[in-house]
């Protein structure tokens, strides 16, 4: 075991985690993941939990004597230090961690320990909360290799590692891997041998030269409108959208206006900290604007509860809990989910904290409840009418209409009343208009006025009015167009927003998180372990939005930073993007994370920079083919001497499908849409009726973005939950990406997938020169831009002939086939050759490199 | 140093194992000590993930089972909807007397109503109208709405004091489920496929399947993430099989693609990712050759499994008059069967269809119907299979009924709220004594009197049976070690054989 554990040592030394015994001990690297696992959950920041009294996570306390006047830790004295006295101990009674914690220190955790305070206990305060300085850029000896300061940093540490950056990826890999990165869309072939001539013509003139090309072609991506699509793909995980409310009811809402804002402000670079504020206080900010109002959907985004039996006190403090937690992960990457109930045992956040958040989020105008009631696709309070301009002025009209009938009507009244003795007198004139009358009101006319009473008098003038014809017309006129007003409400899309309560709900804590159990009234505050927010800054959502995204802020920068990052590297420097607490991941790269975190300060935000910055780096350039070697040394790519490979998610693996076969609608924007699902899949899960059937789109509705795809919270489109989409119930900040043979048979028998692979077969057969060599050749090309190599066409080559053969024996299998998907084939390609072409897209878009983003 | 970061590290580590498994390299060097370290290594959540699936999937996490085992398998037959334990299992006479009285403030409490009984101006009390009658050699007391659950009530353990605090369906079933009422936790199967591992190689470890009732009942909407696998792995979750042309989605090969056209794709597909891999010691490429090659296996397995053709005409007549229909409760039953007999280690069945909040007596009887003979008849057919005893059969649902009506009262219709602080479940099979029951609830079956079960305890009596001290089995998320008993839960030692 013990040799084992010294295998275990050299192995990971590599990975730039490890302890080194020679260098001096560092307490965030070295003691505080100890302390923090082994101790904290009795001596930690949680007073309510705390054992003992002793809190060992500050110095201070840690290092005074307790009641019976014993020091748990003294500085430089191993000997008087009880803590280490009792890790040592071998009473099951004394020895701690207790034995029933599961939680028992190794040899070399208890030397650390040892070594620590004898050499004086230092603490420091945890990374995360320091706030970042520009690390010094270093400079590396004979470095040809690096192209931004990024690399310089990498460089350093795997010069330190003795290792070598690999070889840049060949121009096509490239040109994919960024165009997926940067659009979730593949580039064309065509594009590809531009940017590889360009880059080739750009090397005579040196390196620099070569980083232009990139730099521009990277621009030139950022223009592009799907840009905003797919950096909204990840903005939409982590504000949980979705198009249904969630939880057992599960019917449709209207939020969609809100992705599409985002889009759009991905789309034209709004800078990070006004994205920020526009999403949590837009409708705080001066006159604000429709899109400002439609920004704050954000935070309606958590799910709502239309259940019969909710009480709506319950729900309310999910809702603000959700946003509590949401703001929390997104923007200061901590959890702080525990100390809903109680003090955090970990990081320094208390239950106090925990509520003094909540207050901000507790003053939106809304029920707590849905609105199960009201028609289907009314949103729940409050949301904003977002009329199209003909919903608009037809409105407009009406109204008009309405008020010019009111008018007419008021008109009416005056003359009636003006006629209304003569009317009297014409009815009773003869013995015949009499008998026309009801015989109330006959009755009452024969008497004398002044035995008439107010009932009486009432009766008559309401007669009077019922039976004018002009009237009549009018008020007929005044019902339908009420109900055209109505039904114009009801078309018109909504979208869900923010809106606070004239009056301020108050907020307490809630004892052990429970909604009914009030305890001591907080009002809105930041957490007491961070920067306080500037006392000009106004105690609500408004301040709030700006006090994350003010400059001297410790997370928010490194945590937007580092999901960047992890976007275009597939994991984060902090690979715990969501936790940059003390249970947290350590970063690889720490000095560069800072250094990337006061870039995007300076840069005022500017997301496409730090992405420009990145994507242009010779790290994220290099090949990543890796050697036995490397693999065994790094296998997680720690240290970045090879450049980043991860599989496709769920949204851009079939948007490569439909793009490669020329099916994809590029239309941005606008309602979700429903494409191919099993059928019977909601029929099982839910209800089955009513908004739980699943009507498959037509037409574009088939082939639009996955973005687009309609997500229903209790039943997520099947193929996206296979890839590992998550249900949007929650703030997700990254994906597992598994490897499963679900994924096989989705990719291999989904109708999704077999019509793109015959409508790639078409353009195959139609797009390229005769021969199958060219045709698979020009396929390949499309799905996966590099040129084949002379064996893979060869061997693509022998399974098309051998197919054909089959089809061209069973030509009724072939005519199968073709029928799947709603698109025709056109119709004067062979039908044997189109088929087996079709089976062979099929294995090219099988490929582990195509699911693949190399 | 182990604990931080597992996830990923082991992910890389475990398609490692599998590469060079299939590609039948030679693993040396320091890595493959360090390898060995890591798997054996318990404190490791990752390590322990990655043990679970390639490298030792038929013996699951190293070190467990932590306890003997007493059952290997678990089929949770889940009655989505809450039916009435007052109607079914909770034998209350008294009540005969006090029909429609109300319910006397005491008893009631505080206990928070839900939205729907909050107003009623009274709370008459309702009692069953179903007789009951004593079984078995321990003469438990069964409603005639269970006459074929009576045949088998030497082998279950009834309790009638499982409790929770969710008054909703959703909260309910999620608690019900993952032992948390918010989303995002692990279900139980996704728990035991993580820790146990598969016993298949070509079915997944935790199946579920969802049955329509017969009758024109309201069924329960249910949620895909209610067998999710929360932070775990989403390789945990639990995989839905359906009635119908594709058992698990997207099981059928197009038209046209008949298997031998099938099987030479694959073979295409495989050469050319073998070619890409040469130069590369990526060792997702050879895990995802391992994964089509799985998914052609199971195109095989699952249809076979399900095709219930082969299943004798006495099968058919125990499990009732639905159980030829597809997609019944009683045809799922028998597959269940099929299923464990398979060596799958979690079968969940849902029945939904229970939410009675109005006519009640016409409503249950229908369910009843759908569930008493096929669950009776599964006992006793793992039974005379010699598997009843290595599997733990679980029949209930998310929380009880109250005893006071919902809407009018009258001598033969009522309606019945939630009721969340006593409620009756069935256990039988591995490690449970048969023919008991546990626990006691006052006489309008409100509170509890004597020993009460939390869903907590029930979580960590299964877990317990199948061999898991449920403090142990922990995943390590967002900073902090998450069990499925949270940090509750007390084995109920009284159900034990």
């Amino acid at each position: 075991m013990q040799f084992i554990a010294v295998c275990v040592g050299l192995f990971w030394s590599t990975t730039g985690h490890s302890l080194r015994a020679q260098q001096a001990i560092s307490f965030n690297r070295d003691i505080r993941p100890i302390l923090s696992n082994h101790c904290f959950a009795c001596h930690g920041p949680d007073a309510a939990a705390r054992k003992g009294g002793l809190r060992l996570d500050q110095r201070d306390s840690a290092t005074q004597a307790s009641e019976s006047g014993l020091l748990a830790i003294a500085p430089g004295q191993i000997g008087s230090s009880q803590l280490i006295t009792r890790i040592h101990s071998v009473d099951p009674d004394l020895v701690m961690p207790p034995p029933e914690t599961s939680r028992a220190l190794s040899d070399a955790q208890k030397s650390l320990l040892e070594r620590w305070i004898a050499e004086g206990a230092q603490y420091q305060p945890h990374w995360s909360l320091v706030p970042p300085q520009a690390a010094t850029v270093p400079i590396v000896a004979d470095d040809r290799w690096s192209r931004t300061e990024i690399d310089r940093f990498v460089l350093a540490g795997l010069r330190s590692q003795q290792l070598s950056p690999a070889a840049p990826a060949a121009p096509s890999i490239l040109l994919r891997r960024l165009s997926l990165d940067l659009i979730g869309l593949p580039p064309t072939p065509a594009e590809a041998d531009a940017f590889s001539r360009e880059l080739q013509e750009a090397a005579k003139q040196g390196a620099a030269a070569e980083d232009a090309v990139v730099k521009r072609w990277i621009d030139h991506l950022f223009k592009s409108p799907h840009y905003g699509e797919r950096m909204a793909v990840d903005w939409l995980d982590a504000a949980r959208y979705a198009d249904t409310n969630g939880y057992q009811v599960d019917r449709d809402r209207e939020l969609w206006a809100w992705r599409d804002w985002v889009i759009a402000a991905f789309n034209r670079n709004q800078p990070f900290d006004q994205f920020t504020i526009e999403q949590l206080a837009g409708d705080l900010l001066p006159n604000p604007t429709q899109a400002q109002l439609i920004a704050t959907g954000f935070h309606r985004n958590h799910m709502l509860n239309e259940e019969g039996g909710v009480i709506p006190e319950e729900f309310l403090a999910e809702y603000c809990a959700d946003r509590v937690e949401t703001t929390a992960a997104i923007w200061l990457g901590q959890t702080l989910t525990c100390a809903r109930c109680h003090d955090h045992k970990y990081d320094a956040f208390t239950q106090q904290d925990y509520y003094g958040l909540y207050a901000f989020f507790h003053n939106v105008n809304e029920q707590g409840i849905g609105n199960y009631g009201a028609p289907i696709r009314r949103n729940a309070p409050p949301f904003l009418p977002l009329p199209t301009p003909e919903q608009t002025s037809r409105r407009k009209e009406l109204e008009h209409q309405l008020v010019q009938l009111t008018q007419k009507l008021q008109a009416v009244a005056v003359r009636l009343q003006a006629e209304q003795l003569q009317w009297e007198q014409q009815q009773v004139a003869s013995a015949d208009s009499l008998a026309k009358l009801p015989g109330d009101v006959a009755a009452i006319l024969l008497k004398p006025a002044a035995d008439r009473s107010p009932a009486d008098k009432q009766r008559i003038v309401d007669h009077q009015q019922a039976t004018d014809m002009e009237r009549k017309t009018l008020v007929d006129s005044e019902a339908s167009i009420k109900k055209s007003l109505t039904e114009l409400e009801q078309q018109t899309m909504t979208t869900l927003i923010m809106e606070e309560l004239p009056q301020p709900r108050e907020t307490a804590i809630l004892i052990r998180g429970q909604y009914a159990k009030r305890g001591a009234v907080v009002t809105a505050n930041t957490p007491a372990s961070l920067p306080a927010m500037a006392t000009d800054l106004p105690k609500n959502r408004l301040g709030l939005a700006r006090w994350l995204v003010s400059p001297e802020h410790p997370l928010t920068s490194r945590v937007i930073v580092n999901i960047l990052w992890q976007q275009l590297f597939g994991h984060g420097l902090v690979r715990t993007s969501e936790d940059f607490g003390v249970q947290g991941e350590a970063p690889d790269h720490p000095e560069l994370l800072d250094w990337l975190a006061v870039e995007f300060v300076r840069s005022g935000w500017d997301v496409q920079h730090m992405l420009r910055l990145m994507a242009s780096s010779a790290v994220y350039r290099q090949s990543s083919v890796v050697s036995d070697q490397l693999q065994q040394r790094d296998p997680e790519n720690r240290q970045l001497a090879r450049g980043p490979r991860f599989r496709l998610q769920s949204e851009f693996l079939r948007d490569q499908a439909l793009a490669a076969s020329g099916l994809l609608v590029r239309k941005i924007g606008g309602p979700p849409v429903k494409p191919y699902h099993p059928p019977g899949l909601y029929e099982q899960v839910t209800a089955g009726s009513g908004t739980n059937s699943y009507v498959e789109g037509k037409g574009e509705d088939l082939y639009r973005r996955s973005i687009y795809t309609y997500w229903k919270r209790s039943v997520p489109h099947p193929a996206m939950l296979l890839f590992d989409s998550p249900f949007r119930e929650a703030c997700t900040l990254r994906r597992s990406r598994t490897n499963t043979p679900l994924q096989a048979l989705n990719l291999l028998n989904d109708p999704t997938w077999v019509e793109a692979a015959r409508l790639l077969a078409g353009r195959m057969l139609s797009e390229a020169g005769p021969d199958a060599a060219s045709q698979l050749r020009h396929g390949f090309r499309l799905v996966l831009i590099r040129e084949p190599e002379a064996r893979e066409l060869t061997l693509l080559q022998a399974g098309y002939e051998r197919v054909l053969q089959e089809f061209r024996a069973e030509p009724a299998q072939a005519d199968e086939l073709l029928k799947v998907g709603a698109t025709r084939s056109v119709e004067s390609l062979p039908v044997a050759e189109l088929a087996a072409m079709t089976v062979s897209a099929g294995t090219l878009l099988n490929l582990h490199e195509t699911v693949t983003r190399e | 140093m182990a604990e931080r970061g597992c996830y990923d590290r082991t992910m890389a580590l475990q398609t490692a194992v599998a590469r060079r498994q299939f590609l039948g390299r030679q693993m040396t060097g320091p890595g493959v000590l360090a390898l060995a370290g890591l798997l054996t290594d318990t404190a490791s959540a990752g390590a322990r993930e990655n043990s679970a699936v390639n490298v030792a999937s038929a013996t699951g996490l190293p070190g467990l089972p932590h306890l003997i085992a007493r059952a290997k398998r678990v089929i949770w037959l889940t009655q989505a909807g809450a039916p009435s334990q007052l109607d079914l299992f909770d034998y209350k006479p008294q009540l005969r007397e006090r029909f429609n009285t109300d319910l006397p403030n005491s008893v009631r409490g505080e206990q928070r109503l839900t939205g729907m009984t909050a107003g009623q101006q009274r709370f008459p009390v309702c009692p069953s109208v179903f007789r009951f009658g004593q079984h078995g050699a321990g003469g438990m007391w069964l409603s005639e709405l269970l006459p074929h659950t009576a045949k088998i009530a030497d082998q279950i353990c009834l309790i009638r004091t499982l409790h929770t605090e969710a008054i909703n369906h959703d909260p309910a079933m999620t608690l019900l489920q993952t032992g948390h009422q918010l989303a995002g936790r692990p279900s139980l199967g996704a728990w035991l496929s993580y820790g146990l591992g598969s016993e298949n190689a070509n079915l997944p470890a935790f199946v579920v399947m969802i049955s329509r009732p017969s009758g024109p009942t309201n069924a329960q909407p249910l949620h895909e993430r209610m067998w999710g696998s929360g932070f775990l792995s989403p390789r945990y979750q639990g995989v839905r099989f359906s009635p119908g042309k594709d058992p698990v989605l997207y099981l059928s090969d197009p038209p046209g693609i008949i298997r031998q056209r099938r099987r030479g794709m694959l073979d295409d597909v495989a050469a050319l990712n073998r070619l890409h891999g040469e130069a590369d010691a990526d060792p997702e490429i050879a895990a995802r050759l391992e994964q089509y090659e799985m998914a052609f296996r199971m195109q095989r397995s699952v249809p076979e499994l399900t095709d219930l053709s082969s299943e004798s005409a006495a099968v058919f007549q125990a499990y009732g008059p639905e159980s030829q229909k597809p997609g019944s409760f009683a045809a799922n039953c028998i597959l269940a069967r099929r299923l464990v007999e398979r060596g799958v280690r979690f079968v969940q069945l849902y029945h939904r269809g229970w939410d009675q909040h109005g006519s009640l007596p016409s409503g249950i009887r229908s369910q009843c119907y759908d569930t008493d003979q096929p669950s009776a008849a599964l006992v006793r057919d793992l039974q005379q299979r010699g598997l009843l005893d290595e599997t733990l059969v679980i029949w209930g649902g998310e929380f009880g009924r109250t005893v006071y009506s919902q809407g009018t009262l009258t001598a033969t219709d009522y309606g019945r709220d939630h009721h969340p602080r006593c409620y009756s479940i069935w256990l039988a099979g591995g490690g449970i004594r048969g023919g008991t029951v546990w626990g006691e609830t006052d006489d309008f079956s409100w509170n509890v009197v004597r020993d009460p079960v939390h869903v907590h305890d029930l979580n960590a009596t299964v877990l317990q049976l199948l061999g898991i001290q449920h403090t142990a089995l922990t995943y390590r998320f967002q900073g902090r070690d998450y069990r499925l008993t949270d940090v509750h839960g007390t084995m109920v030692q009284g159900v034990l054989a």
